[in-house]
């Protein structure tokens, strides 16, 4: 297989003897700044401000995220809501930091209805692979993850959060191993760590490549458990308020009856995740189907601050060849254990743990210089020699430890014990997000918020390990400080939706937001509002992302 | 180069997909994403669980509609699996409490139907049979690649659940687990580290969790 690379494979295999042992180029923090200014993504130039909502005359957002912010709600205007379902906290997000917050929720006397746009458990969490980092280590202490992780977000993390997140770590994976969630052990017993990009020693706990699928497949079945209601293949079309500013519910689209479903709830907890879906500058994305950023919107419009949303992590090893699986992860754990980041010479250009902005930004250079292999489908990557990995640790050890690499490479005929793989960076986790503070509250009264959707705790770059550990510390956190502040029941009204509409009648045209589903899915809503977009398109996407099918 | 185009079935309906994509990405193409439940796209979750069959004579099957790749005549159908009710796991799981748990683990008549079910390469009924005898480290390293997209209990002509109860032992082992035991950290020290890591300048606390994470204390 592969055979239209043959000339690119022969010089990495001629090379990989000469390069076990030999150093990669370490970029001091001036050329990796200078790096990151011309090729990260982020920098690139392509965002602006916003014209409505909290932010304006604030921070600058990608364009397609300030569109969706700026962009009017799929409800009808004359909509009145009615109370369907009263209940005392609602969940939005079914993923890792919305099942962790239903559990901790448990036992609280408050009934807890969970509504997800997809199925319970279809999410990031149950995407992500390499592991969750908790300072376990005998050389290691909550201090210095915290520093890090600071270095690694290049000193914009809040520091209260990540103060928080780093000193509940141990606790973190106490919590997760009672829950029968089981981390790869030594020999001894113990806990095997592993490092990441960014640690200075050792704190990755992993389940082979499937870290984030063990995390979530316990929590699910430990929801389902509990006197959770799950409103599943419910989307999350708005919030509701209580006129006064305070947030008390939310109006669902049941996606089996098409009808809408008005939510009283006395504690509304956003978990809705990330935003790859929303394919940045027409990049891939290693997200799942319903990442599209609606918590983002929905937060927005109801008052909720944005913060660091001008930044995005591109994971650097995204899968480039073949075609199907292009954008889906491949775990830097891979590298942490020993496989090279290596051009189109064979040559091993950068040191592959240098953080993850770094080095997206470094394979973009090389790719941009002409050093980067094509693929028959038009994507350009660089090679990750996997190889490596046994010739280093022992044969076998690729297969023992990454089995879920084997099995989707293993349809192509592409055994990547034996041969490199094609990667290219691919649009990975939302660094940036609502404004919380360390009790999980939004600016807003009302509305709590947790994971992924939320921003500060990173900075302007994540490292590996930190996001499984961010849901599992601020679900709980966020349940933690619904069971102490909740208020009483509210007014349900659309006052909040209202105010934004009148501000945002300034804008020419504009779209209906949220995405709520990827454009290359087709996918839409079935609302009058989405239905007559649909039919006008008086707004035709300004940008679609690239089919590579279509050559 | 130009890809091929080939023909498949989705329920009975004729599409256009094009060489090398997966099922999912035909549908999202034809526009026909509602047709299957799509949650991850990236093989992990189990909601695109679809049955094959293939116009040349070769056995068809179950898969993953967003791992599968399209081949000419293919016809895919549509096979979502209902949740089923979990059990709690135990601390200390035995024969006895599995079997209890889950009553149809002895009906297993070993027509292996899981085993070739499971899009994830997983030795199902094999694994089944060693619950049976309670071997259940084995189990749980069996069903470490699980996506719980629960074919194998579809197919079961006997009821038999080898994902949720591989789920169970699982959870039950992990119970066990010792946890990590709480480190020595002295409160006083710790809390002076904390003091100077949290310096209220961004400078000085970047250029501070420099220097800590070379040594992981305070320079002296």
């Amino acid at each position: 297989m592969m055979d239209w690379a043959k000339a690119s494979l022969g010089k990495v295999e001629a090379s990989r003897t000469f390069r076990l042992d030999q150093p990669a180029p370490l970029l001091d923090p001036t050329q990796a700044t200078a790096l990151l200014k011309q090729f990260h993504p982020d920098y690139l130039g392509h965002e602006r401000k916003v014209e409505v909502g909290p932010n304006v005359g604030d921070q600058k957002f990608p364009l397609e995220l300030a569109e969706l912010l700026e962009g009017d709600s799929p409800l009808e205007s004359d909509y009145i809501p009615q109370i369907d379902i009263e209940t005392d906290v609602l969940i939005l997000g079914g993923g890792g930091a919305g099942a962790t917050a239903a559990l901790a929720l448990e036992g609280s006397g408050l009934t807890v209805h969970l509504a997800t746009k997809l199925r319970l458990g279809d999410s990031n969490t149950v995407m992500a692979e390499g592991g969750i980092q908790s300072a376990l280590g005998v050389e290691d202490s909550p201090r210095r993850h915290f520093a890090d992780a600071l270095v690694g977000g290049h000193g914009d993390n809040d520091p209260d959060l990540l103060r928080i997140l780093c000193e509940q770590g141990p606790e973190s994976i106490r919590w997760l191993s009672q829950l029968g969630c089981l981390f790869d052990q030594n020999e001894d017993g113990k806990f095997r760590l592993r490092g990441g990009g960014g640690t200075s020693v050792p704190r990755v706990l992993a389940c082979r490549d499937y870290t984030g699928l063990e995390i979530m497949r316990v929590l699910k079945d430990a929801v389902r458990l509990t006197a959770t209601q799950l409103l599943e293949e419910h989307v999350a079309m708005e919030l509701v308020d209580d006129g006064k500013g305070r947030v008390t519910g939310a109006i669902l689209f049941d996606r089996n009856t098409g009808s809408k479903v008005c939510v009283s709830a006395r504690a509304v907890i956003l978990a809705t995740g990330g935003s790859g879906q929303i394919r940045l500058q027409g990049f891939p994305t290693s997200n799942h189907v319903g990442a599209t950023g609606d918590g983002l919107v929905l937060a927005y419009r109801q008052g909720c601050r944005l913060i660091h949303l001008d930044s995005y992590q591109y994971h650097p090893s995204g899968a480039c060849y073949p075609e199907a699986l292009a954008g889906q992860l491949v775990t830097e754990a891979i590298r942490s254990i020993g496989a090279q980041v290596v051009n189109a010479e064979g040559v091993h250009f950068i040191d592959e743990m240098a953080y993850r902005d770094v080095l997206a930004g470094a394979i973009i250079k090389e790719i941009a210089e002409g050093r980067g292999i094509k693929t028959p489908h038009g994507k350009t990557g660089v090679w990750l020699d996997t190889p490596m990995v046994d010739l280093k640790k022992g044969a076998g050890t690729l297969a023992n430890q990454f089995p879920g690499l084997i099995h989707r490479f293993e349809r192509y005929n592409i055994d990547p014990a034996s041969q490199p793989i094609l990667i290219y960076p691919t649009l990975h986790y939302q660094n940036g997000g609502i404004r919380v503070d360390s009790e999980c509250r939004t600016d807003v009264a009302g509305l709590w918020a947790c994971g992924e959707v939320t921003g500060g705790l990173h900075g302007k770059n994540r490292l590996m390990g930190n996001s499984l550990l961010d849901i599992t510390v601020f679900g709980r956190k966020s349940a933690e400080s619904v069971i102490s502040n909740i208020p009483e029941r509210g007014a349900v009204t659309l006052t909040h939706l209202k105010r934004f509409r009148e501000e945002r009648s300034k804008i020419e045209g504009g779209k209906i937001s949220p995405k709520f589903f990827p454009d290359a899915s087709k996918m839409k809503l079935q609302t009058p509002l989405v239905e007559k977009e649909r039919e006008e398109k008086k707004t035709p996407d300004n940008f679609e992302p690239h089919n590579p099918f279509n050559i | 180069m130009t890809v091929k185009r080939v023909e498949i079935k989705i329920s009975g309906k004729t599409i256009q997909a094009q060489e090398g994509e997966t099922v999912i990405h035909a549908l999202w193409a034809a526009g026909m994403a509602e047709s299957i439940k799509t949650g991850c796209a990236g093989g992990v979750c189990g909601a695109c669980t679809v049955t094959l069959r293939y116009s040349d004579g070769r056995t068809g099957g179950t898969d993953l509609a967003c791992m599968k790749p399209v081949e000419a005549g293919m016809e895919v159908f549509p096979c979502p699996v209902e949740e089923d009710n979990p059990v709690a796991p135990v601390a200390d799981p035995e024969i006895s409490t599995l079997q209890s748990a889950f009553p149809t683990l002895n009906r297993c008549t070993k027509c292996g139907s899981c085993t070739t079910a499971c899009p994830m390469s997983i030795p199902v009924m094999d694994s089944v049979l060693r619950m049976q005898k309670g071997e259940f480290s084995e189990v749980a390293e069996d069903f470490t690649t699980c996506i719980h997209c629960g074919l194998c209990r579809f197919v079961c002509e006997d009821k038999v659940k080898p994902h949720n109860m591989g789920l169970w032992v699982r959870r039950s082992l992990g119970m066990n687990q010792i946890p990590p035991s709480e480190k020595n950290d002295k409160e006083e020290d710790a809390e002076k580290e904390w003091q100077y890591l949290l310096d209220e300048d961004r400078e000085i606390r970047l250029e501070r969790a420099r220097q800590f994470r070379q040594l992981g204390r305070v320079e002296p």
